[in-house]
């Protein structure tokens, strides 16, 4: 009996490491390519492993990296990213410990639009949006997390008010008649207890902006800034020439910092995503 | 209740405030512009088409600033996303002053926002009045860099095969030529045509490209430029050209939608195949990192076997307009317009359009190009030949081009005349169709 | 304590309210009431009725559109939700390496649509080519896969987190006492496990349903709509119709088109809740 499960365990092994490969295998093949020379990469030759006359060593990064602003739009994309998930994690959490709190007819109205703005689709306000934010000159990687604030507000409040729900009054009230005002028991109690929520919903966000490509194509002034989403379709010519070696050295740039990121924290980030997940 | 009252008014009077703030920020940044350009200078803001002058136009506009004082912005739209880009950004309050249309049905889109140009000095600079997009008088745009398409061939190549390029003066020719190389080809170790590559990358060098031939010796027989209702006179020339083509290339014909446009680039560079119809665009990646030398190469007239082959020169036209945005306001579009000028008149202008850019701009004081087609156009409208105009301009939309392209694939995959019906159903039908969606 | 939290509401409500009204009420309401106009920007407009929801229902590329998602998201939440569901199973077991596996499957849900997609149209092209079969842009039986395997690579790794959670839940007591009862491995799993789990599973199938629906990133960067519009999403197809499609009548015809998407995913959703919340076991 005990036999027969150890080796029922090790063919699960086998398969489980086998599709794990698999999983791998998009991102092995892009790193591959993009250590060949331009010319070598064609749909029929894209699975060889770059050989001596193919190889070209990093000189698709050195170009993905000079000639298309590569480091500019990180840098944008770095911004954008943490100053709009600064700003919905403490916002969102304030307001989320204020509509659980106060129960008026305004909150649950509030509410209540919090949780359908999660559910419409970008498309619906994408037109009006762009024209909304481009009138407000929030069209800058410095003020475009008042735009991210605003539509990325739903999931945030939603996520922090079911959590609330379930964390007693008492000791909020406890450190109200020890006389802290609101503010000093928000950062003093609520604040600390919230924690695994909001690196849920940090992690989340994060996500969501990072990768987002719809809102900043159209509401940043593309004049001047860039994200990496951006960036990655600039690789392909008007007459159809796509420059592989660059572009595929530009995704892998993109993905390495995620996987760097991940692998760090990838006990926080999984918690965090499961924590959250299951609350919502 | 009466909170909610008092939460609503507090959140008007904000979006109020934010935005009359962003109201004064937007004639603060407005004036910066204006004091950065000197005063009354006004500012230039081109959208460009091609991605792969994209270094090149924002060095020349570095170049214009320093010499003028007035500010240049050139963003380029990332490929096949030109008119998204446009679209959105002609909404925001900082529109493009310089943008491009690729002919009359383009135009039709952007009519109202195209400022006439028929007094503009730039207009005068143009060597033909036919590269000027005019109707009614007005004009709405104007052509900035003429190109030429047809059949590029690897001399060193075709002389293997014992043929030089003057044996080649007729669509029979051009038949006899290929079909003895594909009969040859193992002995010979190449073919005679480059795979086509239908993917979205190069199916436009036959949706579109190829395409015009029948619809322009159509237009010349009914002695006109565009029409509601295309007959398809010359769908029966377009069949034996692309017949040709699929039956003589380095792959099956039911293999050619699995080609790209770069396998077909890279099939010529390798030299596996003698003919690659493409145009003079192609010129820098075939001689770039001295694969060809201009002994090398050619380009010849896509022979249709219809008309005075004897004549025939390369298609040569354009489908890229400048058109400067008439909501722009006066100082932009005088910048604008002076920029235009700069481009095409000045030294440094119009030598990095030329050798940079390895354009052939249509202006008086234009430098002579490098590129090697473009001279064989030259030398052959001079011998006299009439060179093909680009008639795809009037094709009544994208949707078009995609049909017939798709039955061009279909028909590749499977040659039955059933097949051969479906293209010509989306040649003929889809034109009518598609003529009047757009123009509704 | 509420009073005096009232008294602070402009520090706790006001941000948020005031980035809300800017980011979604204001270009939601213009949105709704623009679907009825005709416009090119939103100072200039003209009221013309309901036309816009007509001409979209008649627009075959919008219906054809509405086919596609639905056969996608039929296809995607059935795979993504079972396999996910069967890796959590098999990592909940003890194996050897399961936080490397773990690691693993969950990667690529960190990488973007847009990335995601290039990736994908690479290595599928170069597939296809090898096999003498017509390219992504040509081929609407491998964009409809090729989306599928895109979205079961993304999202499998996370439903399996979600999944693991809710199995972890599960009490060992309870499976022990079942075990003892005499009942086999498949009635724990479907008479304990699974109700057990039924709160993820809602979770899981509103997340799968709510992206499949509104899937945009990656159907642009893999297949664009090609060939033909026939692999194009309703999202993509109301963005092609309000940024690819230049005059006057398109915009509001896009816009009326982004309202019914709008309905329909919020109607999904709200059906979709109900419906396997009915069935959560009482905890």
């Amino acid at each position: 009996m005990e036999k027969r499960k150890n080796i029922a365990d090790k063919i699960w092994i086998v398969v489980l490491a086998i599709a794990a490969l698999a999983y791998v295998y998009p991102i092995v093949m892009i790193l591959m390519n993009s250590l060949k020379e331009e010319t070598s990469i064609s749909t029929g030759t894209a699975f060889k492993l770059p050989t001596a006359d193919t190889f070209a060593g990093l000189a698709n990064y050195v170009d993905a990296i000079t000639s298309k602003g590569f480091l500019q739009s990180l840098g944008f994309s770095l911004f954008i990213t943490i100053t709009s998930v600064a700003a919905i994690l403490l916002c969102c959490s304030m307001c989320a410990w204020y509509i659980t709190r106060v129960q008026t007819v305004f909150t649950k109205g509030l509410y209540f639009m919090f949780v359908l703005s999660q559910v419409v689709p970008f498309q619906t306000v994408m037109f009006t949006l762009s024209q909304t934010a481009d009138s407000l000159n929030l069209n800058t990687p410095w003020n475009i997390w008042v735009v991210y604030l605003g539509f990325g507000s739903g999931l945030a409040v939603f996520m922090f008010t079911g959590f609330m729900k379930s964390v007693p009054l008492e000791i909020e009230e406890a450190a109200m008649i020890d006389g802290c005002n609101p503010l000093q028991t928000y950062f003093k109690v609520v604040l600390p207890i919230l924690k695994p929520t909001m690196v849920s919903v940090g992690i989340l966000e994060a996500m969501w902006v990072w990768n987002d490509y719809l809102l900043p194509t159209l509401v940043l002034d593309i004049k001047k800034y860039k994200t990496i989403p951006m960036l990655i379709q600039y690789f392909r010519g008007s007459y159809g020439k796509v420059e592989m070696g660059p572009m595929m050295a530009s995704i892998m740039l993109t993905v390495i910092p995620i996987i760097i990121v991940y692998l760090a924290g990838q006990k926080h980030i999984i918690k965090g995503v499961a924590a959250g997940a299951v609350k919502g | 209740m009466k909170n909610a009252k008092r939460w609503l008014a507090l959140g008007l009077a904000t979006v109020m405030t934010a935005s009359m703030l962003a109201g004064c920020g937007s004639k603060e940044s407005g004036s910066d512009e204006g004091d950065k350009g000197g005063d009354g200078k006004g500012s230039v803001y081109y959208l460009n088409f091609k991605p792969e002058q994209d270094e090149q136009w924002q060095d020349l506009a570095k170049t214009y600033t320093e010499e003028t004082g007035v500010d240049v912005t050139v963003v380029t739209a990332a490929s096949g996303e030109y008119e998204t880009t446009l679209m959105s950004e002609m909404g925001k309050s900082s529109a493009p002053t310089l943008f491009q249309v690729n002919g009359p049905v383009g135009l039709a889109n952007w009519k109202d926002y195209c400022y006439d140009l028929a007094d503009s000095d730039v207009y005068g600079e143009l060597t033909s009045d036919s590269y000027a997009l005019e109707e009614d008088g007005t004009v709405y745009g104007i052509g900035y860099v003429i190109e030429s398409y047809g059949i590029i061939v690897n001399k060193t190549l075709l002389e293997k095969a014992g043929y030089t390029v003057e044996d080649i003066q007729s669509f029979d020719d051009l038949k006899k030529v290929a079909e003895d190389i594909t009969s040859r080809s193992s002995e010979l170790g190449f073919a005679a045509f480059t795979s086509a590559g239908m993917d979205g990358s190069s199916d436009w060098r036959y949706k579109t490209h190829l395409a015009n031939l029948p619809i322009y010796f159509e237009y010349e027989d009914e002695g006109i430029a565009s029409t509601d209702a295309i007959k398809g006179t010359y769908l029966d020339n377009y069949r034996a050209m692309w017949d040709l083509y699929i039956n003589n290339s380095t792959c099956e014909p039911s293999e050619l939608a699995a080609k790209t446009g770069d396998d077909s680039r890279n099939e010529f560079l390798a030299g596996e195949a003698v003919f690659f119809q493409n145009g003079s665009w192609e010129y820098a990646n075939l001689t770039g990192d001295g694969q060809f030398t201009d002994d090398d190469l050619a380009m010849i007239p896509i022979y249709f076997g219809a008309g005075d082959e004897a004549n025939q020169g390369l298609c040569t036209g354009t489908e890229n307009y400048w058109c400067v945005n008439s909501q722009a306001s006066k100082d932009d579009i005088q910048a604008t317009l002076d920029f235009m000028n700069w481009c095409v008149t000045s030294e440094t202008g119009t030598k990095c359009m030329a050798e940079d850019m390895g354009f052939v701009i249509p202006f008086k004081s234009a430098a002579e190009s490098q590129n090697l087609f473009v001279k064989e156009d030259a030398e052959m409208t001079e011998a006299g030949k009439t060179p093909v105009s680009w008639n795809f301009t009037t094709m009544p939309s994208e949707e078009w081009k995609n049909g017939v392209g798709q039955a061009l694939t279909a028909y590749a995959a499977d040659e039955t005349d059933a097949n051969w019906d479906a293209v010509v159903s989306a040649f003929v039908d889809g034109w009518a169709t598609e003529y009047e969606l757009a123009n509704q | 304590m509420e009073k005096a939290l009232k008294r602070y509401s402009p520090i706790f409500v006001l941000p948020t309210f005031a980035a809300f009204i800017i980011g979604f009420i204001i270009p939601f309401i213009e949105g709704l009431y623009l679907s009825f106009c005709q416009f090119t920007t939103v100072s200039n407009f003209k009221w013309i009725g309901i036309s816009n929801y007509i001409n979209a229902l008649k627009d075959t590329s919008f219906t054809d559109s509405f086919k596609f998602t639905v056969a996608f998201a039929i296809v995607s939440i059935l795979s993504i939700n079972v396999l996910g569901f069967g890796l959590a199973l098999l990592l909940t077991k003890g194996l050897k390496g399961t936080n490397i596996f773990r690691t693993v499957f969950f990667m690529p849900n960190l990488i973007g649509g847009i990335v995601l997609g290039y990736i994908w149209q690479i290595l599928i092209n170069c597939v296809l080519s090898i096999v003498g079969q017509p390219l992504l842009a040509l081929n609407t039986k491998a964009g409809y896969w090729g989306l599928i395997i895109l979205m079961c690579w993304q999202q499998i790794g996370y439903m399996m987190i979600i999944y693991i959670a809710g199995l972890q839940n599960v009490s060992e007591d309870l499976i022990e006492a079942a075990k003892i009862d005499g009942a086999t491995l498949k009635q724990i799993l479907w008479k304990i496990k699974i109700p057990m789990v039924m709160p993820s599973i809602t979770i899981c199938v509103f997340l799968t349903l709510t992206n499949s629906f509104k899937l945009f990133d990656q159907n642009l960067a893999l297949t664009g709509g090609d060939p033909n519009h026939t692999t194009e999403m309703f999202a993509l197809n109301i963005y092609q119709t309000f940024y690819a499609r230049a005059g006057m009548q398109w915009k509001g015809l896009g816009q009326a088109k982004a309202v019914i998407f709008c309905i329909l995913v919020v109607v999904i959703s709200m059906i979709q809740l109900r419906a396997t919340r009915s069935k959560e076991v009482q905890q």
